[in-house]
């Protein structure tokens, strides 16, 4: 309890600071060890932070997810203040005057609202089904990379940790005794969705980017070009030519236009 | 002869193996004995196969219970099995399974292994840490006193307590093993091991970590303690201890949960608890090395009160403690490091009094003086009370 009133207090005081040049991302090693849907988690953040034409810089760390408040990565590092994931993140930076969604009306952001639940509740599962329950995915990949830093037993005993605790979260959800195909079918529903919902405009309310995009850009374009053993999802995503392309257009506009690296 | 039974009789206490050991000894008389033959009978009782404890323990901010079971002769070699088990009011503190036995039924040459768990908090630095260990150790005596040989494999897991944790602790989260050959050499020639009043005690330790594991440093710590007896039941004692490592990999530096701390009311009295060295945000750091050294004149209570009883537990005594905690920079050579160490000391002096605690801690209760101080340091002037097992 007293935590959380320290928290609401925290990030009422950050209100009236300006953004920090020293801000800061915490991430693990890309290439080595990150796991993808960690991996789609940070790039959301990292994508939200830029649409909001906010400068940070990423600091890759191998025990980011331990450093982290949550324990769960990405976090960021601003002046006195850390704050981890994306939804903490989207209300901290408000904070501080930066909001996406401003010109949205009371409908739109709760619709806007709505497909992020839809992807936490939808995507974020499919991801962690994929990496840590599908045996050829989790024995080939995930697991190697998870325990890529540590020395033997642990580069065993975390990852097989780890992977008790995504299964029990999954099996709490009901996700864990489902079958591929059905959580293929529950991918194609979710994407039907936000196919619809996007149907021709640059984004997803128009010409401007909300945090929707931000959040569904991470995680598309990670399904896209992380190369798995399983690659289903990603033909799955690819049938749907207006999410593709708008992958293709936030890349553009926000990381090569800049020469921004992920 | 009697001598010699006598001999085995102490060994067999040493053992611990019998609540009582009567000798018995009488001139043969069966069939076919030598004339001048002797009968030595010695009469046991054997303690209990099995005991078991209940125990509360007060921490710094929460109880815990332990709940212990102890097999003090299972194989009926001298073998000690015993077990542990702490439940603390939030969590589950830890549990601990340790073997010992005497090799060839010498008290003296133990073979010892352990399996534990334990959750510790340090909130003077701002972090906790789960361990999950294995160790085994051999401790023999030589000619110039006792030596111990261990080994230690340890999983440690550690996190910020808080959101007030400092970053530069915050940093250091993560799981390690620490994989470590440790030799320990004690010489002790004291009387008694809380309040001696003659004899000199030396404590040698190494530590090489590096064998496996993610965790690779060298450290060397040294204790030394004389004291000297004088008129009226006074005894005065010098100790001093020292202690430096350095990381053997120069791309990891020395995590947190490895470093020394220095400070105290029972190490350098008059700053608190790990107050002295390097700090952010008010959590200590620790550091690479540290000195200490401390004089203290001990003398009865006032008019020996409780004199030959209850007063016998108690000590006034007064000291002047100085030392150091610092980092050891390689930039620098050895004479720079040894004159930076020696020029930022702190040093407090005080009196108080001293209570003994069993044969294993001592109280004490003190008014301090700190007359030397280094920026950051958090200092603890005025009366200092502290209870202990180690202390200087």
């Amino acid at each position: 309890m007293s935590s959380l009133v320290a928290e609401a207090v925290q990030a009422e005081l950050g209100a009236y600071e300006p953004w920090p040049d020293n801000a800061c991302l915490y991430q693990p090693y890309q290439v080595e060890q990150i796991t993808f849907p960690d991996y789609a988690n940070c790039l959301s953040v990292k994508t939200f932070l830029h649409m909001c034409g906010l400068e940070f810089h990423t600091e890759v760390r191998t025990n980011a997810e331990e450093m982290s408040p949550s324990g769960k990565v990405p976090f960021i590092h601003v002046g006195a203040f850390l704050v981890s994931e994306l939804d903490p993140i989207i209300a901290f930076v408000n904070t501080r005057g930066f909001q996406l969604s401003r010109d949205l009306d009371e409908g739109m952001k709760s619709e806007m609202r709505a497909y992020m639940a839809l992807i936490e509740n939808v995507m974020v599962n499919a991801e962690l089904y994929l990496a840590w329950i599908d045996e050829a995915v989790s024995e080939e990949i995930t697991k190697p990379r998870y325990g890529y830093i540590h020395p033997w037993p642990l580069n065993r005993l975390l990852p097989w940790q780890k992977q008790s605790n995504v299964r029990a979260r999954l099996n709490s959800v009901g996700w864990a005794k489902k079958t591929m195909d059905e959580v293929c079918d529950e991918v194609k529903t979710c994407c039907q969705a936000l196919a619809e919902r996007l149907d021709s405009k640059q984004y997803f309310f128009g010409d401007k980017p909300t945090e929707l995009d931000a959040l569904v850009f991470g995680h598309l374009y990670t399904i896209l070009t992380t190369r798995l053993p399983v690659s289903r999802f990603a033909e799955i995503v690819q049938q749907f030519s207006n999410l593709t392309a708008f992958c293709t257009r936030v890349e553009e506009n926000f990381y090569k236009k800049y020469g921004r690296d992920f | 002869m009697v001598k010699l039974s006598q001999e085995v009789k102490l060994k067999l206490e040493r053992l611990q193996l019998f609540k009582h050991i009567s000798i018995l000894i009488d001139t043969c008389r069966g069939k076919g004995s030598s004339p001048n033959g002797y009968e030595v009978l010695f009469e046991v009782r054997e303690s209990r196969p099995v005991t078991g404890g209940i125990n509360t323990l007060i921490g710094n901010n929460d109880a815990s219970l332990l709940f212990g079971i102890k097999f003090p002769n299972i194989y009926g070699r001298g073998e000690r099995l015993q077990a542990d088990y702490t439940h603390g009011t939030k969590q589950v503190r830890g549990y601990n399974v340790s073997f010992t036995k005497p090799i060839n039924a010498n008290p003296d040459v133990l073979f010892g292994c352990g399996l534990y768990q334990y959750n510790g908090e340090y909130p003077w630095s701002g972090y906790k840490e789960l361990d999950r260990g294995i160790l085994f150790d051999l401790t023999f005596p030589s000619f110039i006193g006792t030596h111990s040989l261990k080994w230690e494999g340890v999983w440690r897991d550690l996190r910020a307590l808080s959101r007030t944790t400092s970053f530069a602790v915050r940093e250091q989260a993560g799981h390690s093993i620490k994989s470590s050959l440790k030799h320990i050499y004690v010489r002790d020639g004291r009387d008694d091991p809380i309040l001696p009043s003659t004899g000199t005690l030396l404590r040698v330790t190494q530590e090489y970590a590096g064998i496996g594991g993610s965790v690779e440093f060298a450290k060397q710590d040294v204790e030394l303690q004389y004291n000297q007896s004088l008129l009226w039941d006074t005894v005065l004692q010098f100790s001093g201890a020292f202690g430096i490592m350095r990381s053997l990999n120069t791309k990891n530096d020395i995590k947190i949960n490895d470093r020394f701390f220095l400070g105290g009311p029972l190490t350098l009295r008059g700053f608190n608890l790990k107050g002295v060295g390097p700090h952010s945000d008010g959590n200590a750091l620790g550091a690479d090395a540290y000195w200490l050294c401390a004089a203290h004149i001990y003398t009865p209570l006032p008019f020996r009160p409780g004199k030959g009883g209850l007063g016998d537990l108690f000590r006034t005594h007064f000291f002047v403690n100085a030392g150091n905690l610092g980092n050891i920079s390689l930039n620098n050579n050895l004479r720079e490091n040894f004159w930076r160490m020696a020029e930022t000391f702190r040093w407090a002096y005080g009196g108080g009094i001293v209570l003994r605690m069993g044969s294993i801690a001592r109280m004490e209760l003190n008014y301090v003086i700190p007359v030397q101080l280094q920026r950051g340091d958090s200092v603890n002037p005025g009366l200092q009370f502290g209870i202990g097992l180690s202390f200087l």
